[in-house]
């Protein structure tokens, strides 16, 4: 027979450890679910609120850049587009609403996880700057290459501005663009190299950032959503080289590290048309022959391809995890294609396309 | 009832110059679900000119109709409003194809559209000016600092001023790289705002090109000087001043839009739900086939409308028509839209059933049993008189006001009402009356400590009773699924899963009641043994022919599951003591309450805590009946036969809130229906 | 222990515990019904009536206290098991266990809470999704009603009102 203490001793001792089960268990459910709630609830609602494809269709039907921007006035860009009136000005507006989404993200979701977005825009900083280097390079406007997005974008309308390519280097000063310029300056490295060490340092932050997530689901859904992307670059840079015709060693050095492909023996094959062969075992094969006619003729379908194919997959993601970061990654890759849709419909709309033209275009060059 | 309503295939060929007419006639009777004409290699029809002005007005239209909407003037009587909505007057309109109405509307349109795209220009254009004045009175605060005249900040000339906004932490490195860009040659005049400095630079000209690097490194933001004379102080009460006179125009802009509100509001949406419809129409066009000179058109309709359809047509066709009406043949059973047949008093509980899914065309359509239990466990889990008359009286207003439109409302109401009087019934047979309030009333009154309502039991101090009451009813619930699911599939000839998954269910629950209602007849627990095994080694076999290898693991969980689903309907009697529970609660604080003399204070609160708490009770419990009687009939209930795979009956049909319509075609009248 | 101990213990925990965890879950989906509001506000109907679904554990909790505090009689007059003799320990334990399961099943608030919050999203996406985002919580809500289930039959029949 137990005496009562111990009787009473071992229950305690049973709940005691109930309880403090029970309330790691509820801690760590708070933890992960709670902060996604409030913004996950609202991407939501804002993705109920995206341009559905009767809009975009009647969109097309506008037949006039007035129409348009009449048509345009009944959505959520009507915020960013002032009394715009030029396709140009346009564009600007659509920009502008693309990076407030961005920081509207980093601003909603928890902090730790927000600052990928703050990443994801200055993706468009990147591209900014190559662009404007190359066109100065070239010694066209670079003002025309300025996209109104990105974390600096003032610096990039000033060094589009600039006279000498050293008044650059003056704005680059402290940043991480500044030591590849220098050494473009210098003539130690060549423009491809020089866009090339810039994708690199931006997509190595961008794996860094996602792989130092503390929480499993946020590391898996983030590093796939990186390694993806990463694939896309260097899908697309072995076939484009491919189709120009560029051995294999000289598209190496323009491949980005930390994807999932292996590419040695698609780099070392002939021609595109083999280089796509090559592609057919690996898990985007499927994604590729389904455009492999169009793929011959023309790589960014490849690209277009492999994108909706991101956009499927973090889809899949977001309903699986549905309280997790992919619900955000997903709207902004739907916001990202609307965006390029709706710059492909203003600018046909403005050049006198028919309405059916125009859809057929932007629905087939870039719908799913 | 019980059945799906019956449905023909209709097949139709007809001359192409009745199309229209014909299509508009089933647009507006919307007794057909167009299907796509499955010929291979068939021309296909495309909406023509008409078709796509009518999609463009109605872009136009619903926007002009949302911007008047605005500027309506506001009614009264929102709950008024509510449960009893006026009637919309239907306006009449004589169709002669689409040609004349899209005439028609833009007659209309050349009439309202400059008008209220006038206003509407009046107010944008007042809204972006007031925006810019804001913006330029919030730069002019942001220069107050500077005390002098504004058009010295934005002069340019040899020496050039530049004035903006640049983060405090940036701005000594920004002062020592700019004298060192420029040698010196430059003033600042910094004043701090906080974290950021707002700063005056003074440079020449011709130096500008080498300042503007330094600027842009440090995010040097540019502010705009605004226009106009004199100290920032001072310029901001003009500019306020202008603020005030654009805001008395924009008043007054939204005053004419209001008139014109009133005056073009319905007139428009009669045009914008004419225009709609024909761009509803189109979409009908893909689907049919066409050569030069006929078209054809296949769908599905429910056979009462047959006869009507078959002479509307021909009529409109003087005849020159080949129409064909055939039953459908077993391959096309998944094809078939399904459309639920009930009598009218169960009909506003199909939306019960369609939430789920719709039944296929050969199985079961459980709408009439649902409209019972789903009101009766409704009114199990409220179990309270005079909840019930709250719940009734709402429903009962709703109903009155909403019969004519059939809408959801009415539909919800009405299942409502149903559920309130199963509430009332139950309530009276517990004696529960608002809790126990009649009781401690009573006991107040005759002084009889031990007055208590009639009552077959208090579930409070008996819960046993209500659980096995639950159970009971449980078990005949799924009972009752199981015996549907039974004879569906012997029928459709799934002889082989009606024995195993259902029969064998129904001999186990036969066991169980035999053996609880027996307990002391040997003969009775006898019987029920048997059964209870029969029952088991059925649904054993059943296991083991359709998972083989995995049938042991299965035959544990699936039996279980069957326990746990039972188990289920104790939310039944929970949820029951819950609202008794809750009702308690409310009375015992207010008896409490009650006690305190001073000033009356206690009767009053008690009275408004009384009344609050209960209403809150009322509200809350509804909402846990409603969703744990829907539960009990989509999880359990369903989860014994129902699949809800059917596909539902969508008509092609108009939809008509403020017009009604009447097709003419060549010269002779013809009621479209409406 | 003493007999009033394991009682009021036994209240608190039931009305405590479930208490916390309605708020938990009514946080939860609140910061979602607030998230989905703020693009548009159609959704507030809709989000409200799953946010007050987590609700419910709370009542529960609070209808054993008010039993067990009944059942005891600290409630209506004179306490029952003044008294430190083995039967009245007994049944004043019971009385803890009766509201120990209310509160411990209550826990399924938080869950409930969490899919609320993602079926108010679902809900801000698609309209349609509601009433099976309702149905979708509610089954969280089938332990709690479990429980009580087992609190009442231990209070009735184990002390007796």
């Amino acid at each position: 027979m137990l005496s009562d203490t111990t009787l009473t001793a071992i229950l305690d001792t049973t709940l005691g450890v109930v309880f403090t089960w029970l309330g790691w268990k509820t801690y760590k459910i708070l933890w992960k679910y709670t902060p996604y709630s409030y913004p996950n609830a609202r991407i939501n609602a804002m993705e109920a609120k995206l341009l559905s494809e009767q809009r975009l269709g009647e969109l097309a039907e506008s037949r006039t850049l007035q129409n348009l921007i009449v048509n345009l006035e009944d959505t959520d860009y009507k915020n960013f587009m002032g009394s715009a009136t030029t396709v140009d000005e346009l564009e600007r507006a659509l920009e502008r609403s693309l990076a407030s989404t961005y920081l509207l993200m980093e601003d909603i979701l928890p902090d730790r996880v927000s600052g990928f977005f703050r990443l994801l825009l200055e993706e468009w900083d990147v591209r900014n700057i190559a662009s404007v280097v190359k066109a100065k390079k070239r010694g066209e406007p670079a003002v025309d290459y300025v996209l109104e997005i990105g974390t600096i974008v003032p610096r990039v309308r000033a060094m589009a501005e600039a006279k000498t390519m050293e008044e650059i280097l003056v704005i680059l000063e402290g940043t991480p663009y500044e030591e590849p310029y220098q050494k473009l300056l210098l003539d130690e490295i060549s423009l491809t190299e020089f866009e090339t060490w810039l994708y690199r340092t931006y997509y190595s932050k961008l794996l860094d950032y996602a792989l130092s997530r503390k929480d499993e689901e946020e590391r898996l859904i983030l590093g796939e959503f990186v390694r993806t992307k990463i694939d896309i670059m260097n899908i697309v840079t072995l076939l484009r080289g491919k189709a120009a015709g560029l051995p294999g060693e000289e598209i190496r050095k323009s491949l980005l590290p930390g994807g999932t492909l292996k590419l040695d023996s698609a780099l070392n094959v002939e021609d595109l048309g083999m280089a796509l062969a090559e592609l057919d075992s690996t898990k985007y094969g499927p994604v590729i022959r389904s455009v492999r006619e169009e793929a011959e003729k023309d790589v960014s379908a490849v690209r277009d391809a492999l994108e909706d194919y991101l956009l499927q997959r973090v889809g899949e993601l977001t309903k699986f995890y549905p309280l997790s970061i992919a619900t955000a990654l997903s709207y902004i890759l739907r916001k990202e294609r609307e965006m390029r849709r709706l710059r492909a419909l203003i600018r046909l709309v403005a050049s006198g396309f028919s309405p059916e033209r125009i859809k057929a275009i932007i629905g087939g060059g870039l719908a799913p | 009832m019980f059945r799906p309503t019956p449905m023909l295939k209709l097949e139709m060929i007809t001359l192409e110059r009745y199309r229209d007419s014909v299509l508009t006639y089933l647009h507006e009777m919307g007794a057909v679900e167009v299907r796509e004409v499955e010929v291979k290699e068939a021309q296909r029809d495309a909406p023509n000119e008409f078709y796509r002005k009518a999609a463009s007005y109605s872009i136009i239209m619903s926007r002009m109709a949302d911007f008047l909407r605005l500027h309506l003037p506001t009614k009264k009587g929102g709950i008024r409003e509510f449960i009893f909505p006026p009637e919309r007057k239907k306006r009449r309109y004589v169709y002669r194809g689409i040609e004349k109405l899209i005439e028609d509307v833009e007659a209309f349109l050349s009439e309202v559209e400059p008008e209220i795209r006038e206003v509407e220009g009046e107010i944008n254009s007042l809204n972006t000016e007031m925006e810019r004045i804001r913006s330029e009175i919030a730069a002019l605060e942001l220069l107050s600092e500077f005390d002098v005249d504004v058009s010295y900040l934005r002069h340019s000339g040899i020496a050039q001023v530049l004035v903006g906004k640049v983060e405090k932490i940036r701005y000594g490195s920004l002062e020592r790289e700019l004298l060192e860009a420029l040698e010196g040659r430059v003033v600042l005049v910094p004043k701090e705002r906080g974290d950021t400095v707002v700063l005056a630079v003074v440079l020449l000209t011709s130096d500008y090109e080498r300042a503007n690097p330094v600027l842009a490194k440090h995010s040097f933001e540019r502010i705009e000087i605004p226009e106009g004379e004199g100290r920032p102080y001072e310029l901001v009460r003009t500019y306020q001043n202008l603020l005030g006179r654009k805001e008395r125009e924009l008043e007054d802009a939204y005053g004419r839009a209001a008139e014109i509100a009133s005056k073009r509001y319905d007139d428009l949406k009669f045009y914008l739900e004419l225009v709609e419809n024909e761009r509803n129409k189109a979409s009908a066009l893909n689907m049919l086939a066409r050569t030069n000179m006929t078209f054809a058109l296949t769908g599905w309709l429910p056979e009462g409308e047959a006869k009507k359809v078959e002479e509307g047509v021909r009529k409109l066709t003087d005849g020159i028509v080949y129409l064909r009406f055939s039953r459908p043949s077993e391959e096309e059973l998944d094809e078939i839209p399904i459309k639920l047949n009930n009598p009218g008093w169960a009909r506003p509980f199909e939306m019960l059933t369609e939430m789920y899914g719709f039944p296929k065309y050969n199985e079961f359509d459980p709408t009439p049993i649902i409209a019972f239990t789903y009101s009766f466990f409704f009114g199990f889990m409220l179990t309270d008189f005079f909840y019930g008359m709250i719940v009734g009286i709402v429903a009962a207003l709703l109903v009155k006001g909403h019969r004519k439109f059939n809408d959801g409302t009415y539909r919800f109401a009405y299942t409502l009402l149903w559920s309130s009087l199963f509430t009332m019934t139950m309530g009276a047979l517990f004696g529960s009356y608002f809790g126990n309030a009649l009781d401690v009333v009573g006991q107040y009154l005759t002084g009889n400590p031990n007055f208590g309502m009639w009552r077959i039991t208090d579930p409070l101090r008996d819960p046993m009773f209500v659980l096995i009451l639950a159970l009971a009813i449980g078990l005949a619930h799924l009972f009752v699924g199981y015996t549907i699911g039974f004879i569906v599939k012997w029928k459709n000839g799934e002889r082989k899963g009606a024995l195993f998954d259902q029969l064998s269910w129904m001999l186990v629950i036969l066991g169980i009641v035999l053996f609880a209602t027996g307990k002391g007849v040997p003969a009775f627990v006898e019987s029920a043994e048997v059964l209870f095994g029969i029952g088991l080694t059925l649904f054993a076999i059943g296991e083991v022919v359709s998972n083989g290898g995995l049938a042991a693991l299965l035959i544990i969980s699936d039996f279980f599951g069957f326990v746990g689903t039972w188990l289920s309907y104790a939310r039944l009697m929970a949820l029951a003591l819950a609202t008794s529970g809750i009702a308690m609660v409310v009375n015992v604080l207010v008896q409490m309450i009650w006690g305190i003399k001073f000033l009356y204070i206690g009767p009053i609160t008690g009275v408004i805590l009384f009344f609050g708490g209960q209403f809150f009770s009322t509200a809350i419990n509804a909402l846990g009946a409603f969703v744990h009687s829907l539960r009990l009939q989509y999880v359990e209930f369903f989860g014994t036969f129902y699949s809800g795979d059917g596909r539902p009956f969508t008509p092609f049909m108009s939809r008509r809130e403020v017009s009604e319509v009447v097709v003419e075609s060549s010269g002779k009248n013809d009621s479209g229906g409406v | 222990m003493e007999p009033i101990v394991y009682v009021s213990l036994g209240a608190a925990l039931a009305a405590g515990l479930a208490g916390a965890a309605s708020a938990f879950g009514v946080g939860v989906a609140g910061a979602a019904a607030a998230g989905a509001v703020a693009e548009d506000e159609k959704n507030f109907k809709n989000a409200l009536i799953l946010e007050g679904l987590p609700m419910t554990q709370s009542i529960y909790g609070l209808i054993t206290l008010f039993l067990i505090l009944l059942s005891a009689r600290i409630i209506g007059g004179g306490f029952r098991f003044t008294a430190n003799t083995p039967d009245n320990i007994v049944k004043s334990a019971i009385l803890f266990g009766a509201g120990l399961t209310v509160g411990l099943t209550g826990l399924s608030a938080i869950p409930q809470g969490i899919i609320a919050s993602a079926g108010i999203g679902a809900v801000a996406k698609n309209p349609k999704t509601f009433t099976q985002g309702i149905i979708f919580a509610a089954m969280a809500e089938t332990m709690a009603i479990f429980g009580l289930v087992g609190a009442l039959i231990m209070i009735a029949t184990g002390v007796g009102l």
